[in-house]
């Protein structure tokens, strides 16, 4: 048994929610206590839906279990009557699973013209991405019928679910560059797909399955049984889009030479700007601007799920030549995937953990000059004074946002590269204020100056020391000549020595940061 | 005079369970740790209705039940009481139930008594969604503390005020009660657990929040206390009724007449917005009943008001001002839903999960939520309350009317698109 404040991902039945609630006349229900509904609104709120979500939750209550009532087939004729699904799928909750009960009779005990499927996700052993990974694949196999391939050149896109991280702009993206290819989509789903939909999966030539946490297995059986090609890479980033084109028209064109179709070309680069006429992203030209040459000695951190994490360490690295701290990732059933894909980029081990605590721990430590993580990494950057862009679920209503943002393809590394930009602490103008004064402007120590996208009231200066959910915390306090003397240091640097400044005072017994144990510590390390 | 016939449906299940009310308990009993035995669900619900919490230094966390101790007797919880006390150093643990350790019998009571010590006690707190729903709890948190108050002396005649309200109000409330020469024992629950007021047979219990019948009913058996038999302090009507109530219980006559009347005038602008509008209420919070009383009061039409829980004693003031409107507890939402089509009602009173769907069906509704956070009570919250009320109204007469299914598309993933794109229509 341990303390959770916090956790990176939601429950088993969330993910049959986010599912049910990304397919045409598909409905949940959720065989649990009223409590248990609180997922609804994460669905009403963050996608802010205009309709009822698709699913119900048929509660127990103490009284139902003391009186052996159960609503379940009352609650399965009641939707049908009103929304009438083609499927209902059925689970049980942490704590009606303890119960034993046999849903599967209680549901056929409902007489239901809608197909029913009991889906057993168990939620001491599944969390919301196992959950939907299975459930979507068992879907794919029960729905999927062998047919003719198109005539057409055609994608499956496959991942892209209800609450998925900017799945929107990203399949607003992948389209606009099917469209310039003059390939077809066959299938989108789960999202949005119906059940003629998932039937119609295999007469797809080729998949695009871009998400590692979603959709894989499912593209993985269509490979295996009807023989349809899969590109399994996220084109994160320039050159990533790149290969990403390439290989999917190699795959095209294999498809098609056995149907004996002209082969597929690929168009010119400016084809696939948004104006037709300009490149296709402004990244290769902006990272070698001046402008950027400070962010060569950025070093960043990225924290997230499978897809983001990789994607983001190759981006920041490969193309706006920034230094890695560390890298993680809360999904251990992805962590030797994540480890093979960034084998060489990382200058220590992956972390692999889902304990905040221990995320806020190493970036403590590194101190890193950008954090991209997730909501909770955001949150945790707030009190080290560190900028942080949210790159992976979970996330938080911010991160909901209308305007076009995707992450895949060109438009996402320009919509990336932007939101590194602005995140981080910018160069020469800043760099100035603080090396020769505050030039008339009165920054905030530790302030919201120094990250843009930070609104809330800055941390008070002893609040790393006393944050005793951290791991490393230690009662330390500056004196305010300490504090006076730091704030003379440029900003760029006074995170990592304010740090190093605690740990030289702690090895050498001192509890109160004075400028002389300041200046010692500078001395000692070296500046 | 009989109240309105309540009606009793099958179960209202779009609101929180009790866990939620950790949200506001926490930071009102400042020296307090609420630690949830619960499991991924708990600690997922937790973060998602309390995130904007996270931003503090959250003083709750849930004793994570995973696979491995689903098979143990009694769950092992001294170390994290230790780590607890090391990172936070509260005065009190709460130690609240939740659905999946009911169902595994767990042994509460002696649980919480076994990790208990002088120095530091753990009370348990039913919470569990089985039984509880969200306001609801703060009645369990409250029980748990009686036996923490101080006995008080038969001559000791005092008021207590019973429910959680930020300082601001509790002020306000202190004040008015000086004003009016009512001598003050405290508030229950106190902003801090070693300050909580002496009850005796000699208190008075003014309650603040409606969702506390059962703290009100027990402190009135076990220490005789008087539980004022009144309607909640909400609106001017309601708080004219508390306040003079409340003097009475200290044998003094007092007329505020023309104090209603000058609150009533402040909201006047309100009003003749609110006057003959039709108002649903959905349930959610328990704060429903004096809702709906005071909207009735200001004009407005109640079509339905349904809430979670009614106790026919502590809300029979409310009821008996609800006379002739259709109440509801527990209320079945599909047959809610059905109603509101029907009867178009001007405004929807509604959980968070069902607003902004309601919102897209066409309908004017606003969180219920909301009334649970905001400074309401009493005269210093008239126009705060009545402004609540109409800013959704105006707020939607203000915009464009959405008249075109268009400004929706797309926005439900499993809803058929208006219009397939050209590219998949080929197939």
């Amino acid at each position: 048994m341990r303390l959770a404040y916090w956790m990176y991902e939601g429950t088993a039945h969330h993910g049959v929610g986010r599912i049910a609630n990304s397919l045409q006349n598909v409905h949940a229900v959720f065989h649990a206590p009223q409590g248990d509904d609180y997922v609804n609104p994460i669905f009403t709120m963050l996608e802010r839906t205009p309709a009822f979500p698709q699913m119900t939750t048929s509660v127990v209550s103490g009284r139902d279990l003391a009186m052996g009532t159960v609503r379940l087939p009352d609650t399965l004729r009641q939707i049908e009557a009103r929304l009438h699904p083609q499927l209902m799928i059925v689970c049980a909750s942490c704590s009606t699973i303890l119960l034993q009960e046999d849903l599967q009779i209680m549901a056929n005990s409902a007489n239901l013209e809608a197909e029913v499927i009991v889906f057993d996700a168990n939620p001491y052993r599944m969390q919301e991405i196992i959950s939907s990974e299975e459930l979507f694949t068992l879907l794919a196999k029960r729905y999927a019928q062998p047919q003719p391939l198109t005539a057409q050149p055609s994608v499956n896109i496959i991942g892209p679910a209800s609450l998925g991280f900017h799945v929107r702009p990203d399949l607003i993206c992948l389209r606009r560059m099917m469209q310039t290819l003059g390939v077809t989509i066959n299938v989108i789903a789960p999202l949005g797909a119906s059940l003629d939909d998932l039937r119609r999966l295999p007469a797809a030539w080729v998949t695009i399955a871009p998400y590692r946490e979603l959709g894989l297995k499912a593209a993985n059986y269509l490979e295996q049984t009807f023989g349809t090609p899969t590109l399994y890479d996220a084109p994160i980033g320039v050159q990533p889009t790149l290969r990403w084109l390439r290989n999917l028209v190699e795959q095209l064109n294999e498809v098609g030479a056995r149907a004996g179709a002209p082969p597929l070309r690929l168009p010119p680069l400016t084809a696939f700007s948004l104006d037709g006429i300009s490149a296709p992203s402004g990244v290769p030209w902006f990272a070698r601007t001046a402008d950027m040459e400070s962010f060569s000695s950025k070093r960043a951190f990225v924290f997230g799920d499978a897809t983001h994490t990789v994607g983001m360490v190759k981006f920041l690295r490969d193309e706006l030549a920034m230094p890695i701290a560390g890298a993680g990732t809360y999904l251990a059933h992805h962590a030797d995937w994540v480890r093979s894909q960034l084998a060489g980029y990382l200058p220590g081990d992956l972390l692999v953990t889902d304990r905040f605590q221990a995320v806020a721990a190493q970036v403590q430590e590194l101190m890193p000059d950008l954090v991209c993580g997730t909501q909770m990494e955001r949150h945790s950057c707030r009190k080290f004074d560190l900028p942080c862009m949210v790159i992976a679920p979970p996330t938080h209503i911010e991160n909901h946002l209308l305007s076009y943002n995707p992450m895949l393809g060109f438009d996402g590394a320009d919509f990336i590269a932007d939101k590194v930009y602005t995140t981080a602490t910018l160069g020469l103008e800043k760099h100035l204020v603080d090396m020769f004064g505050d030039a008339g402007l009165t920054y905030q120590e530790n302030g919201a100056a120094a990250a843009p996208s930070v609104d809330e009231a800055a941390p008070v200066v002893s609040s790393i020391a006393t944050e005793t959910t951290l791991p490393t915390a230690t009662e330390i306090t500056w004196s305010p000549g300490a504090e006076t003397l730091l704030g003379k240091i440029p900003f760029f640097v006074r995170g990592r020595v304010r740090k190093k400044t605690e740990k030289f005072a702690a090895m050498n017994g001192h509890s109160i940061i004075t400028e002389d144990v300041l200046q010692a510590a500078k001395e000692a390390l070296g500046g | 005079m009989p109240a309105s016939t309540i009606l009793r449906e099958d179960g209202a299940y779009h609101s929180f369970c009790g866990l939620t009310c950790v949200g506001w308990l926490y930071q009102k009993i400042k020296d307090s740790f609420f630690l949830i035995l619960g499991t991924h669900t708990c600690a997922h619900l937790l973060q998602n209705t309390l995130g904007v919490m996270i931003f503090a230094r959250p003083r709750f966390a849930v004793a994570l039940i995973e696979e491995a101790d689903l098979s143990k007797r009694q769950p092992e919880l001294r170390t994290l009481i230790d780590e607890i006390l090391a990172d936070h150093h509260p005065s009190v643990i709460f130690l609240l139930s939740s659905c999946t350790p009911e169902v595994m019998k767990v042994e509460f009571e002696g649980l919480a008594n076994s990790l208990s010590t002088p120095e530091l006690p753990v009370l348990f707190v039913p919470a569990s969604g089985l039984d509880y729903t969200f306001s609801q709890a703060e009645d369990s948190v409250l029980q748990a503390l009686i036996p923490f108050c101080p006995v008080a002396p038969p001559e000791d005649k005092r008021v207590v005020f019973l429910g959680s309200v930020n300082d601001a109000i509790a002020a306000d409330f202190a004040l008015e009660a000086a004003r009016l020469d009512i001598p003050v024992a405290g508030f229950l629950p106190s902003n801090r657990f070693t300050e909580l007021p002496p009850v005796g047979p000699g208190t008075v219990l003014a309650p603040v929040q409606p969702y506390l019948a059962k703290v009100a009913q027990r402190l009135q058996r076990e220490r005789g206390a008087t539980v004022l038999n009144t309607l909640f302090p909400f609106g001017p009507d309601g708080t004219r009724a508390f306040w003079e109530a409340l003097a009475a219980a200290f044998d003094q006559s007092i007329d505020l007449r023309e104090r209603e009347a000058k609150a009533w005038e402040r909201i006047a602008d309100h009003c003749q917005l609110l006057r003959g509008k039709t108002v649903f209420f959905t349930a959610d919070n328990l704060m429903e009943l004096p809702l709906a009383r005071f909207l009735r009061a200001a004009g407005c039409e109640i079509i339905e008001c349904s809430t979670t829980y009614i106790n026919k004693r502590f809300h029979g003031r409310e009821l008996e001002a609800l006379a002739g409107v259709q109440v509801v507890e527990q209320p079945n939402f599909d047959r809610q839903l059905q109603d509101i089509r029907r009867l178009k009602p001007d405004l929807v009173i509604s959980t968070l999960a069902t607003t902004n769907p309601l919102v897209g069906q066409g309908v004017v509704a606003k969180w219920s939520t909301e009334f649970a956070f905001m400074p309401i009570h009493g005269w210093a919250g008239v126009a705060t309350l009545a402004n609540m009320f109409t800013k959704s109204l105006r707020r939607h007469a203000q915009l464009d009317p959405l008249d075109d299914p268009v400004w929706s598309a797309g926005l439900m993933p499993g809803a058929i698109p208006l219009h397939r794109p050209a590219m998949m229509a080929n197939h």
